[in-house]
């Protein structure tokens, strides 16, 4: 199916580019899981150190100028949040030495698959920003945080640790941990809380910047495509960056990871990267991951994939996911079952997001059926107000905002639904979802 | 007050020189005491778990409000900081 794919910057006039990127093509995936993946090969230890150079120190000043170098490019964490990873790395190291650095690669999003990508393909590029930041920071280890039943991802870690090992190429002891394959698997806290011997489940943090617990070392967690960044921007420097986005564009029977730079918009993207099931444009894109916004396509199309620029508009990249929903799909269904599967995927901890959730995805539920009352629509307006804010952890603020964002844009099929009637729309479960069940 | 607003915005940081009453959700179990308690910071929402006031404890009855429901809370969920 890579026939169907090409690079997004194919055929346009050769300008001078930064250098290297992660990827040397788009990547393809099943729309679940990530045991297959085909367009990509993967790098190993001398192949990487080829095109590369050869393992840097960053220990002492050398730490700080890659540093000065991830704030000079505006390098942000792209789990999803964006925070600036300078400013992180920073935080953690006052608390040092000592301590641990994760990569997380648990990429709790159905729908995302760049972190698997990147450590099936360019585990030494990751590798390479892990261990820069544990020299930088003083921390005594760090961890390949992936989920459980991702195996090609263990496999592929583990043996380029193999390599490194075997290459003597004096790296800090690095430990792979495989978490729950839940969504909430991948929540920060949940790590650091797992690696201080609890449950892998978030928690509340009085203070975010000093997320792990009083008599414990420090942990800075950072996401894989972060940690390759970081790596990349070390060998290259700032003047061989190139300040990608790394998307998985959802397909109707495949999934495709693609690099795409700020100059190119998101109606680019798609023209490259999606096969419309029908032959017209989406209607809308679900920007982020299923805690993302649903956006209007002829709002999107015309913007650039450029997280600085997209921020100005109230969107963000967030974990990457972009899922374009066909235009005979319903955008109500659609968003009432990603609603029911996050209200699912509730860490069961915190009332408002355990209670709350469920009971706004049963109004959207009835929505839906045609059975929403006028009364019942306030009381889903009045619960969207309740809940938000008011988790330990983010999930319940994006279940609400893809929820709020979807009703917007679907305006017109709320309206159809609410009526009494549902719509007919042929082509269901755009995005994909793990089997009931498991 | 019998509503409070939803907190939206950023969470604050504690901040010893204006204290304010803050509630770790994951382990709050809804039991109630600090909206009879604190009735002036804590609201409780439509599946009995309190929303919590972001306004600074800048008062005596503020204070003692937060001082009381933070200590009778039984999950020891509310904290002054």
């Amino acid at each position: 199916m890579s026939h169907h794919l090409h690079l997004a910057d194919e055929g346009r006039a050769a300008g001078p580019r930064p250098g290297p990127r992660l990827l040397d093509n788009a990547a393809v995936l099943p729309r679940h899981g990530t045991e297959s993946l085909t367009g990509v090969g993967r790098q190993d230890l001398p192949a990487h150190r080829a095109a590369h150079g050869p393992r840097l120190s960053h220990l002492g000043h050398l730490g700080d100028d890659l540093v000065a170098a991830m704030e000079t490019v505006h390098l942000t964490g792209r789990g999803g949040g964006h925070f600036p990873a300078a400013a992180k790395w920073r935080s953690v190291a006052a608390h040092g030495p000592g301590g641990t650095v994760v990569v997380n690669g648990a990429e709790g999003e159905p729908g995302c698959a760049k972190d698997a990508v990147l450590l099936q393909t360019r585990p030494h590029l990751v590798l390479d920003g892990l261990v820069a930041a544990i020299e930088f920071i003083g921390a005594t280890e760090g961890v390949v945080w992936i989920h459980d039943g991702a195996w090609r991802t263990a496999q592929s870690v583990s043996h380029a640790i193999a390599e490194r090992i075997a290459a003597r190429e004096g790296d800090p002891p690095i430990r792979v941990i495989a978490a729950p394959d839940r969504y909430l698997s991948g929540e920060a806290t949940g790590i650091i809380r797992t690696l201080e011997g609890g449950p892998t489940l978030p928690r509340w943090v009085a203070d975010p910047a000093r997320p792990w617990s009083e008599g414990h070392r420090p942990v800075l967690v950072n996401n894989a495509e972060t940690m390759a960044r970081a790596g990349l921007l070390s060998h290259v420097g700032v003047d061989g960056y190139a300040p990608t986005s790394l998307l998985t564009v959802i397909n109707d029977t495949y999934r495709a990871v693609v690099e795409v730079g700020p100059d190119e918009t998101f109606g680019d993207v798609v023209a490259s990267t999606w096969r419309s099931p029908d032959g017209h444009a989406p209607q809308a894109v679900l920007l982020g991951g299923y805690g993302g916004s649903w956006v209007a396509w002829e709002r999107l199309r015309h913007l650039p994939v450029d997280n600085a620029a997209l921020r100005e508009h109230g969107l963000s990249v967030g974990a990457g996911l972009l899922g374009p929903l066909p235009a005979n799909a319903c955008g109500i269904e659609e968003s009432a079952a990603l609603l029911r599967y996050l209200a699912g995927q509730s860490a069961r901890q915190c009332g408002p997001c355990l209670f709350g959730l469920s009971a706004a995805s049963s109004l959207v539920d009835d929505l839906t059926a045609g059975k929403l009352s006028r009364s019942g629509r306030s009381t889903l307006d009045r619960y969207v107000g309740e809940i938000s804010g008011r988790g330990a952890c983010r999930h319940p603020d994006g279940a609400l905002r893809m929820l709020t964002s979807g009703l917007q844009v679907f305006h017109d099929d709320v309206h159809r639904h609410r009526k009494g009637r549902t719509c007919n729309a042929p082509n269901h479960s755009v995005m994909p979802l793990p089997e009931e069940g498991s | 007050m019998s509503r409070v607003a939803p907190l939206r915005s950023a969470r604050p940081q504690a901040d010893p020189a204006h204290p304010h009453l803050r509630l770790d959700p994951s382990v709050c179990d809804g039991v109630g005491i600090c909206a009879h308690l604190a009735p002036d910071l804590v609201a409780v929402d439509s599946w009995g778990y309190p929303i919590v006031s972001g306004t600074a404890l800048d008062s005596k009855s503020l204070r003692r409000q937060a001082d009381a429901a933070a200590r009778a809370c039984p999950r020891k969920a509310l904290h002054v900081q």
